[in-house]
């Protein structure tokens, strides 16, 4: 399948400090890919370096096959991307300054007042359009800064940390907008620190740490590599002395007031589930509760640098 | 192949943005010109009445005209840039497939057509109030066009090299005012003792205002060859160095 973003080598330094130490990123066409790490991991800076922000020292990234150096027109022309911070102007209108980005992607004003409009309808930012930037409200900073990204019509969409600092309800639209996007043959590029994000968005995820790509693949498989989940089981009453019935199982046991805990390691707990219930069950055991616990891309990520990525 | 669409957007954008603010940007130079003829022009005019033949409150007006040609260029890029990188605007722009030679020219336009502008206002005045006479009407529109483009790329220089706005007041404050002011606007230097008139002589800016001085009044304390030579020579260095340093990301890029 055709490369949409292809990054080779990538390295890159702030006066003594190594951001980048040979990132190598290969971005399928309408692939919906998430990178995903810490703060200070060098999301940002690989982000800026593939749009132009950031200047390249080291390395190389072509977009469609095309160098972002050389063929910057092309490139760029792409791209869209919805920068993790909100700028601000003094001056223009949210619509005004829409229109103005459209023309420095060479769209002529009559052609980009429909689209823009548009825009501002789908991401419910019209009827503020007439406001200046710092009155909106921080939500609404974000629509409109996903509306920026969208003016040209890019193949490639950049999202650094799109849904940092939003509500809930917000958080929910955005990911649906950008599902839809998705759908509609856009590769997103996301980045972002937010496990559950990157789970149900992305079908493709690098894990970044330092500069470095620690691992990478399909969000299922990388959770499969880590193994392990659990199935906490709470009993009213078990005769603790008779648990021979659960020797085929990995488990530890622990006693909270009148309270039994079973806790079961299993490497799939779905599947696991039936059996264990059948087997307490069968053996007298009164359940209270039961509790499944899937590994996550946090385990993962704890599994591969030994911190948790919000710490 | 240009941009022509991104680069006439940036530049109406450039345009836009001091005409939306013309009661900071158009109207305070008018009248601060205006209290110069008036008050300086009535009270000095008594004791010194007239230089090279030319009545003193018209022998000041082409300094009086080019202070306001330079400080508005100057400052319009210095602050245009400066904000742009203090508000992360600037990014808006990177990323776009424009050159960073069509936006340093779209600045560099921004900032040339505001002192034109206020040049022209000032002198407009300066025919009506005082009934200046204007000589060489077209060497005057070229030498208030290319002193403000010099001027709108010192202070695109000035805003690149900036990170607050306390760097641009030191520029303005330390350097290009004293400049300016000991540049003739008042005065002919033929009337400084002769260590300040050498002195005089290494201030670019005593160009500029000895040119216009020549095209309006047809009168100059020095050759208007040289004026001119020393006002195209400070545009092509200016021009030079601040697009180089926009196209370098020189403070611009992280």
């Amino acid at each position: 399948m055709e490369l949409a973003v292809d990054i080779k080598d990538l390295k890159k330094s702030y006066k003594n400090t190594l951001a980048l130490n040979g990132i190598d990123l290969k971005i399928k066409k309408g692939q919906f890919y998430g990178l995903l790490g810490p703060n200070g991991a060098g999301k940002t800076t690989t982000i800026g370096i593939i749009t132009g922000l950031v200047k390249l020292e080291e390395g190389s990234v072509s977009i469609f096959g095309k160098d972002i150096i050389k063929d910057f027109r092309y490139t760029r022309s792409k791209i869209g991307v919805s920068p993790q911070d909100f700028n601000s102007d003094w001056f223009f209108s949210i619509e005004k300054l829409l229109l103005f980005q459209a023309g420095y992607y060479g769209i002529p004003s009559s052609n980009a007042k429909p689209i823009v409009e548009k825009i501002m309808k789908k991401l419910g930012i019209y009827e503020k359009r007439k406001n200046k930037i710092r009155s909106l409200s921080g939500g609404m900073k974000r629509r409109f800064q996903i509306a920026k990204a969208l003016v040209n019509d890019p193949d490639i969409l950049i999202m650094d940390e799109p849904t940092a600092g939003v509500d809930v309800e917000l958080r929910h639209m955005l990911w649906d907008y950008l599902k839809e996007m998705h759908k509609n043959g856009k590769t997103i590029l996301l980045t972002t620190h937010y496990i559950e994000e990157a789970e149900k968005l992305c079908d493709y995820v690098s894990i970044i740490n330092e500069g470095r790509i620690v691992s990478e693949g399909k969000p299922e498989e990388l959770i499969q590599s880590v193994g392990k989940g659990s199935i906490d089981v709470e009993l009213n009453k078990m005769n603790k002395s008779k648990l021979d019935f659960l020797e085929p199982f990995k488990y530890t046991l622990s006693t909270k007031k009148d309270m039994d805990k079973i806790i079961f390691s299993v490497n799939n707990p779905e599947k696991s589930l039936p059996k264990i219930i059948d087997i307490l069950t069968k053996n007298n055991c009164e359940l209270n509760n039961v509790r499944i616990l899937k590994p996550n891309l946090e385990d993962v990520f704890v599994s591969l640098t030994g911190r948790k990525i919000n710490d | 192949m240009i941009n022509w669409i991104g680069f006439s957007t940036l530049t109406y954008r450039e345009i836009s943005r001091f005409f939306s603010v013309w009661r900071q940007t158009i109207v305070p130079g008018l009248i601060t010109s205006g209290l110069y003829m008036i008050i300086f022009g009535l009270t000095l005019q008594k004791r010194i009445s007239e230089i090279d033949g030319v009545s003193y409150t018209i022998y000041i007006l082409p300094g009086l005209i080019m202070m306001n040609v330079i400080t508005n260029a100057l400052n319009n890029t210095a602050s245009s840039m400066l904000q742009m990188k203090l508000l992360q605007q600037m990014q808006d722009m990177l990323i776009t497939p424009l050159s960073n030679f069509e936006m340093a020219l779209a600045f560099i336009i921004g900032g040339t057509l505001r002192g034109f502008i206020n040049g022209i206002l000032v002198l407009l005045l300066g025919m009506f109030l005082v009934q200046m006479p204007v000589e060489k009407p077209l060497l005057v529109l070229f030498l208030l066009f290319i002193v403000s483009w010099a001027f709108s790329s010192a202070g695109l220089l000035v805003g690149i090299l900036s990170e607050t706005w306390d760097n641009i007041a030191t520029i303005l404050n330390f350097f290009v005012t004293p400049l300016i002011f000991l540049g003739g606007v008042f005065y002919s230097i033929d009337m400084l003792p002769p260590f300040w008139r050498q002195i005089s002589l290494v201030n670019p800016i005593y160009y500029v205002i000895n040119g216009l001085r020549y095209s309006i009044l047809n009168i100059g304390d020095t050759s208007f060859s040289i004026s001119i030579i020393m006002t195209i020579f400070m545009t092509i260095v200016f021009t030079s160095i601040s697009i180089w340093l926009f196209k370098i990301g020189f403070r611009i890029k992280n």
